[in-house]
């Protein structure tokens, strides 16, 4: 890379670097300001990206469940899980697994429990509610139950006689399982994979035509600008959800559908944003210049005004994305979007908001970040970019 | 003058902007002749169309704005019976253009290098690579840039060096006609000066024509072998640099070289202020435009246009003063 410091201080011995010497990345960037105030946006961008790349493509490795199977019971808090193993014996006898076995245990409505009880081999009454295994150990029916570790206080307070066996058994949750037990952690990772795809599809999608429609609008301008603007302000002026509803609704649910569905309510956004951009830059002297020498309207167009909206376009890239998680999530949410066994961050919010008032935070707040993170690993990543590519930067 | 051959021919050239309010007519009956090798310059007030008449030079007036009339035959060419396609060949080949802000004529994400080449490319498609980096080398070197800067953007050169690179722009296919529209008003006067000689020395090797748009009459004075003055649309008066500056018949020539303002310390005499406002172009005073301001205006100036009439060999004014009506009659009688 050309140092400018040398340049300046020994001027007769720098030695001219070759065109044909230099990589191509490197050509790319060279000159690029990498060390400025702002570089660090583009790493903690990229990085973000990455991680959730990452995470996209080892999600069959590194999840630990099935996102659809029930493995716990439903509302466990993140850090919670496993279960205790009570009994009302007085004798101070210490029980290990293998005596359990064959003994009657009550499972509390718990699928981790009754795995566990599964694996030591003892015989399990399921499904009942807590008073009733209560009722049924008191009355000897059972020898022990399982119950969760949150319920241990409570249940010390309601029979003083109880007694733990075992602790730590059965599943953990870091993350907590949602109403219907399903693992959020699994269901994060596996998320990950819906949304980038739907996401970045219907952005990719929306941004190419969108862009190209307004290039071609805002450059040639006249009726076809008319016409064009006309139909992308009546796309504007419908609500997006519905549009996206009615879009999906005639396409069918499936992945791909709701990609071109959510795309197409923000085709207009791209398109006043350049539209408006390339008719100030097509004013611009550099433009006129151009034509003075003769170039083409295509290499004007190519060369000239495309380059200087990419930023524009990047930026509104990268809310777009936000943006069309949140849309495809309501699409989830009201049957329409992807199917259920689909897991989907979007879908997991806009289902999990209802049981906020009964405390169960944790069902929208980690979709919830995982969305702004993506979010927000977009706009970094685009916004250093835009500086970085942007040559007016261009170290001097 | 050495030999006087006519390398562009505007005739009667007329340019209307249709705007809401009417007819503007940006360029009114306009004709004059650039020679070969020589620098014509064109002066005038700000809004008499001097920038319209370079634009329209180049057939680059756009709407609402048209060339309603006249011929622009260049190197015996009609430029105005040619085909888009043509006239695109036409521009940066053989007419070149220099703007007046040359912090922004430059596209800012494209490379120096790839300013030129791109020129050249778009013109003689079969061009290659090596060979034209070779002559954009040559020709940046011949302007006094150093050939590092060819891999530079735009902002990172000064306003000078952008507006060589823009010289360069018209030079690299070897235009024969350059219209510098303002090229050197954004810089400052010792760069200026230094361009101003640059052009010169480019003209003497390369030959080539200038049209000088400006409003800076020193620079005019310096470059220029014949002047053009321009006022409301119209070129007033036209000859030699010399003959126009020693004795100006027009009398807004008068006026214009009056107003110049000067640097003697010892002169103290107030700047001349031209009375009265440019005229407004969608209704233009009648008959001669300048008659509402002219100090010597008869009644004959109102009602009837005058003609561009030859006084002297290569010396045209377009005044009653200097011409003969059957009606014309001085006004000065009238007020003594």
């Amino acid at each position: 890379m050309k140092s400018p410091d040398s340049k300046q201080s020994t001027p007769i011995s720098t030695k001219p670097i070759l065109e044909e010497d230099i990589g191509l990345l490197r050509r790319f960037f060279r000159g690029r300001i990498w060390y400025g105030t702002e570089w660090y946006i583009t790493v903690v961008g990229g990085l973000i990206l990455f991680f959730i790349t990452i995470m996209t493509i080892s999600a069959p490795w590194i999840s630990p469940h099935d996102p659809n199977e029930f493995v716990g019971a439903p509302f466990v808090a993140p850090g919670g899980g496993p279960q205790i193993l009570i009994s009302l014996t007085d004798e101070q006898e210490i029980i290990d697994t293998m005596q359990i076995s064959n003994l009657v245990i009550g499972v509390h409505r718990n699928r981790s429990g009754d795995k566990y009880a599964d694996t030591i081999g003892a015989e399990k009454i399921r499904y009942q509610s807590q008073n009733e295994l209560i009722a049924g150990l008191e009355a000897g029916e059972i020898n022990y139950i399982l119950i969760d570790e949150d319920l241990e206080e409570e249940l010390q307070f309601q029979i003083p006689s109880m007694m733990v066996i075992a602790r730590d058994l059965g599943l953990r949750f870091p993350l907590g399982t949602d109403n219907l037990g399903r693992d959020m952690v699994s269901r994060i990772i596996w998320g990950a994979r819906t949304v980038l795809s739907v996401a970045i599809l219907s952005a990719l999608l929306s941004s190419s035509i969108g862009v190209t429609l307004g290039l071609i609008s805002g450059f040639v301008s006249g009726p076809l600008d008319r016409v064009i603007s006309l139909v992308m302000d009546s796309i504007y002026s419908f609500p997006g959800l519905l549009l996206a509803i009615a879009m999906v609704a005639m396409l069918g649910p499936g992945m791909i559908n709701v990609a071109v569905a959510v795309s197409v309510i923000y085709i207009p956004t791209f398109f006043r944003v350049v539209r408006g951009q390339v008719l100030s830059i097509k004013e611009e002297l550099y433009v006129e210049a151009a034509r003075s020498l003769g170039a083409k309207a295509r290499s004007i167009l190519w060369s000239y005004i495309f380059p200087n909206v990419i930023p524009s376009i990047v930026v509104v890239f990268s809310i777009n994305i936000a943006d069309a998680i949140l849309t495809e999530a309501g699409l989830s949410f009201i049957g329409l979007g992807l199917p259920p066994d689909i897991p989907d961050w979007g879908y997991d919010l806009s289902k999990g908001h209802s049981f906020l008032v009964a405390g169960h935070w944790w069902l929208i707040t980690y979709p919830g970040f995982m969305i702004t993170l993506v979010a927000t690993g977009f706009t970094l990543l685009g916004e250093g970019l835009s500086e970085i590519l942007n040559p007016r930067l261009v170290k001097n | 003058m050495q030999s006087k051959e006519t390398l562009y021919e505007i005739k009667d050239l007329v340019v209307e902007y249709h705007t809401r309010y009417g007819v503007v007519n940006a360029v009114d009956h306009v004709s004059f002749d650039i020679y070969r090798g020589e620098v014509l310059g064109l002066v005038g007030e700000s809004g008499c169309g001097k920038s319209t008449l370079g634009k329209a030079l180049m057939r680059m007036i756009e709407a609402p704005g048209e060339i309603a009339a006249g011929e622009l035959i260049l190197n015996g060419v009609d430029l105005l019976g040619l085909t888009p396609k043509e006239m695109r060949d036409v521009r940066g080949s053989q007419i070149s253009m220099i703007f007046q802000d040359p912090m922004t004529s430059l596209n800012p994400v494209q490379r120096i290098q790839d300013h030129l080449t791109e020129t050249i490319s778009t013109h003689e498609p079969d061009a290659e690579k090596p060979t034209m980096l070779q002559r954009v080398k040559r020709l940046i070197e011949r302007l006094g840039i150093q050939t590092q800067r060819l891999d530079d953007y735009p902002h990172q050169l000064s306003g000078g060096m952008r507006q060589r690179v823009m010289i360069g722009l018209g030079l690299v296919l070897n235009a024969n006609l350059i219209i510098a529209d303002e090229a050197t008003t954004s810089l400052d006067v010792i760069v200026e000066a230094k361009l101003a000689d640059q052009l010169m020395e480019i003209k003497e090797e390369f030959g080539i024509s200038i049209l000088a748009i400006t409003h800076n009459i020193a620079l005019v004075a310096q470059l220029a072998d014949r002047l053009a003055v321009m006022y409301a649309g119209r070129i007033v008066e036209i000859g030699s640099v010399y003959e126009v500056f020693d004795d100006p018949k027009h009398p807004y020539t008068r006026g214009l070289l009056q107003s110049v303002p000067s640097i003697k310390l010892d002169d103290h005499e107030d700047l001349y202020k031209m009375a009265g406002e440019p005229p407004d172009l969608t209704n233009p005073p009648s008959g001669c435009r300048f008659h509402p301001r002219c100090p010597e205006a008869m009644p004959i100036c109102s009602q009837e246009k005058p003609t561009l009439q030859e006084i002297s060999p290569g010396r045209s004014v377009h005044c009653w003063l200097y011409e003969d009506h059957p009606e014309k009659e001085p006004l000065v009688s009238e007020n003594s």
